[in-house]
């Protein structure tokens, strides 16, 4: 039999559905509809903006290992657990340095969203979505975040070049190609960014007159909105051509280089810090290989070993230059891993019962929700899913999540409606 | 010979017979269309611009229908050409030029493909034999409903229409993805809020709707044959559909049902002879009964809601910019098209015509609707810029990616002069002419294509997403200001070398514009061309300034719009 696979309705889902039919009864859908008739672009972002740093955890880090470990239970491996600046809460060895700031992150150890494909994981989790087509986190807060006399791009995103980086193309969805994250791969700067020997500046700028003069002409007595947003994507392609440092870790401190440590995740976190300096307003490092199917132990150990130092001192950095009041900082992958233990030791693929943390705006620190039960299988307390931690986001952003898309001539809820806010985890 | 205004199609009776049935013989499609779309702009005081002048035509004519700018020899040949009917003479020789099909199977390879890639692209039938196959349907005229149903039916074995599984690979075979899009590209109707719930905002998209569309692909799935490395459409057979509203909790069960069309009924099963060929560890299955054949049977008809006036839609679209229904895929009765009578007309031509999309192209490239130039009505008041719904000015359209990287490469001349030396090399071949033609220019457009992928990367819309209208964005404008690809293009410029050779400095200007910006200079611009070049000293010099000069040009939002 086929059923639909994202029909898995949870208590929280379950209680808000039934306190809707019984306030509004039969125009329970329309109803619901009302408040979302506000488009975005109207939502004006409250000032001064807030940024977004997403750590993705790409392949599925496993919660046995960081968040949630279960040290005594049949699944938990053979790390321990170790006491942190909570009082009462632990979480896997591991995690040496993060155990010392707990106190400033809210955890959920209760994300369910049953999805165990990178792919569909990867645009679930970004997007709070399973239905195909709505932008990720990124572009979707880049595009409410904007305003007319951004000269730098909305959102950058990194990862390396590698055909199992999961996300590629595409992540704009129906915002468009306008909205899709300016792509830092393996550390390398945007394609063409630097004019090439072969233009001079002379050529440079007698062609750019060309072109400036030809457009000038050909606006007098046309319809000036395409013309006009053609030339404003040489404005902006000059801005950035003149703002390469922005992409340019050498003109940081070796010490800082060396704090951030020598490795992707390390550069690249560090080139989030210069970016989200620089006024780019949402940035995704991802930080790849936690797929471990064989030898689990041994990858989350290495992998841990770099998450763990870079994103103490990210933080750190974070907080002592002001930038993590502004700024909501969210560590999630596409999925957690079984609690069981495979063949080859290791930990397959697993959306049922997995952790994710967040720091910055909007969050309430401390704060741990929900709870797995003693072997990690199943969720007990305080169930999330994908659409959940993206309501959220917004909130803690201070952006409105039942605004809506009027792209096309349709009203697209910006959030899922059926999706809801955790609160415990705010501010 | 001086030459009267008339309207096209006034010419087109006075001179060809148009022998097939049309709806209504007093009066034809084209004029009907500018009736319908005048009298909507004069009811609502909308007014409409001038006629193009013949400059604005020609170049929008060759983009439409052969996906690239005129040469300049065309352009002035057609400027100088003083015969009354040449616009429609125009529109004939496009037609049936080999570059139309070619320009076809792009169009509708972005429209059936939306630049989707396959999850794992070599799972999937290459780009290239996938563009072949759509550049053979339309070089043969095939009617769409005979496309389409090669599309649906085809499961990849079919040794001539085996391209056509494409359809389903490039979704991964995935049941809802492919199931949306059949409904989104074949029938106009986006079901995709209808999937999980009854989409309170368009109560005629039926959840029920949605499923019964769903249920003819639910049992298909990729099948592989590793060893020769190809890719096929497998089918189950069994499986049933069905649903659950994540509002409502409300349930239903659903046989594969097109929308307004009866419940198909699967015959009963019958033990061990379920398949035809009974799937096994590395041979794909075939049903004994199979609901992609239904689909297949049933959906490409007329008797099917929503089959003639998607295509009907999207073929004004390619034309005009713009869907009679916009956005193209939201057809319902909240979304009404914005000259119903007019959907109506083209719908009924098509199946009249027995799906000839190349007769329904030509009948729009004849309106004075097509026809309108860009300039606005009352130039210079922003206020003035009429609804783009009403069609009272040309839309300012941006250039397919394909467009753009043919026109840039028939500019710098790489295009025209390699077609020259295949005509030359391939002149030997036993063919007629017409076949000799169709050779040649399938062949430089093949061998040239690869050296356009990194700009058609560049300027496609995101994968899977409708066309949201113009959207520049930063890396394309860096790509044509610095990428070694548009580096390379204007080194191999056989223009910059034929214009920096030229002495007089109007004839330079003139020929310029022809090649680049497809019209003749104003006076004002070929002072400044002048003036430009008066300041080189040297040949080197010179062709340094006609280079910043073209490039310049190709820059310029006159080149990158369709105008």
């Amino acid at each position: 039999m086929q059923r639909p696979g994202h029909d898995r309705p949870t208590n929280r889902h379950l209680s808000r559905r039934t306190m809707l039919q019984g306030t509004v009864g039969g125009a329970l859908g329309l109803a619901r509809m009302g408040h979302a008739t506000l488009s975005a672009r109207a939502a004006a972002p409250a000032s001064p903006r807030k940024k977004l740093l997403l750590l993705f955890l790409s392949g599925g880090a496993s919660q046995l290992e960081t968040f949630d470990p279960k040290p005594d239970s049949k699944y938990g491996g053979p790390f321990r657990s170790i006491a942190t600046s909570l009082p009462g809460v632990q979480i896997g060895e591991l995690l040496p340095h993060t155990a010392k700031i707990m106190h400033r992150l809210a955890v959920i150890r209760s994300v369910n969203t049953g999805e165990t494909s990178h792919f569909r994981g990867h645009y679930l989790l970004q997007s709070g979505r399973k239905v195909p087509g709505y932008p990720v986190l990124g572009s979707a807060v880049a595009k409410m975040l904007e305003r007319p006399d951004d000269l730098l791009p909305g959102y950058v995103t990194m990862r390396r070049h590698h055909p199992q980086a999961y996300t590629d193309v595409g992540d704009a969805g129906f915002l468009g190609p306008k909205y899709e994250g300016v792509m830092i791969i393996d550390g390398n700067p945007p394609a063409n960014i630097a004019r090439p020997e072969a233009i001079n500046a002379a050529t440079a700028s007698a062609r750019d007159g060309i072109r400036q003069r030809s457009d000038a002409r050909f606006l007098k007595g046309r319809a000036p909105e395409a013309i006009k947003s053609y030339s404003d994507s040489y404005r902006k392609a000059d801005a950035l051509m003149r703002r390469q440092d922005i992409f340019d870790l050498e003109q940081e401190s070796a010490a800082d280089r060396e704090r951030y440590g020598d490795h992707h995740f390390g550069r690249n976190c560090l080139l989030a810090r210069r970016l989200l300096e620089a006024g780019v307003n949402c940035v995704k490092v991802a930080h790849h290989d936690w797929d471990a199917h064989f030898e689990n132990f041994h990858w989350q150990r290495q992998r841990c070993l770099e998450f763990d130092r870079t994103f103490v001192t990210l933080l750190d950095d974070f907080q002592d230059r002001g930038l993590l009041d502004e700024t909501l900082v969210v560590i999630m992958g596409e999925m957690g891993r079984t609690p069981r233990i495979n063949y080859y030791g290791g930990r397959d693929h697993w959306g049922d019962a997995w952790s994710m943390a967040f720091a910055g705006c909007g969050i309430k620190p401390g704060v741990v929700l929900g709870k797995t039960n003693d072997l990690g299988t199943e969720v007990v307390d305080g169930q999330v899913d994908a659409g959940d931690l993206f309501n959220t986001i917004l909130v803690a952003m201070k952006l409105d999540p039942t605004a809506t898309w009027r792209l096309g001539g349709r009203e697209n809820p910006v959030a899922d409606p059926a999706a809801s806010v955790i609160k415990e985890v705010l501010a | 010979m001086p030459c009267r205004a008339l309207h096209p199609t006034t010419v087109l009776a006075m001179t060809a017979v148009v022998t097939l049935p049309i709806g209504r013989a007093e009066e034809r499609l084209p004029e009907q269309i500018d009736r319908i779309i005048e009298a909507a702009c004069q009811r609502d005081g909308t007014k409409v611009a001038a006629t193009s002048d013949d400059a604005e035509f020609v170049r929008r004519l060759y983009l439409d229908l052969v996906g690239v700018v005129p040469t300049a020899e065309e352009t002035k040949a057609f400027l100088e050409d003083s015969s009354c009917d040449k616009r429609s003479q125009l529109v004939d020789t496009l037609l049936d030029r080999p570059e139309f099909a070619l320009q076809m199977a792009r169009v509708f390879d972005a429209i059936l493909i939306e630049r989707r890639i396959a999850t794992i692209p070599s799972y999937d039938v290459e780009g290239s034999r996938w563009r072949d196959w759509l550049a053979a349907s339309f070089r043969q005229n095939k009617p769409w409903d005979d496309l389409v149903r090669e599309m649906l039916a085809g499961d990849g074995t079919d040794e001539t229409n085996g391209a056509a599984a494409k359809f389903y690979l490039v979704r991964d075979v995935e049941p809802h993805l492919v199931a949306r899009d059949v409904g989104r590209l074949m029938l106009g109707t986006d079901l995709q809020c209808a999937q999980c719930h009854d989409d309170p905002r368009i109560e005629a998209y039926r959840q029920a709707d949605y499923y019964g569309q769903y249920a003819f692909v639910s049992r298909l799935k990729h099948f592989r044959d590793d060893e020769k490395k190809l890719n096929f459409v497998a089918e189950r057979a069994e499986g049933d559909v069905s649903f659950t509203s994540a509002f409502t909790g409300m349930e239903g069960k659903t046989n594969p049902q097109l929308p307004g069309s009866e419940m198909i009924a699967d015959p009963p099963l019958v033990e061990d002879k379920e398949y035809k060929i009974k799937p096994e560890k590395g041979r794909m299955g075939v049903p004994s009964y199979s609901r992609r054949a239904r689909l297949a049977e049933f959906l490409p008809r007329r008797e099917t809601r929503g089959f003639s006036r998607n295509i009907a839609n999207r073929i004004w679209a390619v034309m005009l910019g713009r869907g009679l229904v916009h956005p193209l895929d939201m057809h319902h009765p909240d979304n009404p098209p914005s000259h119903p009578e007019l959907l109506q007309r083209l719908a009924e031509r098509l199946e009249h015509t027995d799906y000839d999309i190349p007769r329904l192209l030509r009948d729009i490239a004849l309106t004075r609707t097509y026809q309108r130039s860009s300039r606005l009505p009352c130039a210079g008041k922003e206020s003035c810029v009429p609804d783009a719904s009403r069609f009272a000015v040309a839309a300012l359209r941006p250039l397919s990616p394909e467009q753009l990287g043919w026109s840039v490469l028939q500019v710098t001349g790489r295009l025209p002069s390699r077609i020259e030396r295949a005509e030359r090399e391939m002149k030997e071949e036993d063919a007629s002419p017409a076949d000799l033609r169709w050779q040649v220019h399938k062949k430089v457009y093949g061998d040239l294509q690869r050296e356009l992928e990194p700009l058609f990367t560049v300027f496609s819309r995101l994968p899977g997403q409708p066309d949201n209208g113009f959207q520049p964005s930063v890396d394309q404008a860096l790509f044509l200001l610095n990428s070694e690809q548009m580096i390379k293009f204007m080194n191999e410029s056989v223009l910059l070398d034929r214009l920096s050779r030229l002495d007089k400095p109007d004839e330079l200007a003139d020929e310029l514009y022809l090649a680049v910006l497809s019209r003749r200079p104003t006076d004002e611009e070929r002072a400044e061309e002048t003036e430009l070049v008066k300041g080189a000293c040297d040949q080197e010099q010179r062709h340094e300034v006609v280079r910043q000069i073209v490039w310049g040009q190709l820059l310029s939002a006159e080149f990158r719009l369709n105008h």
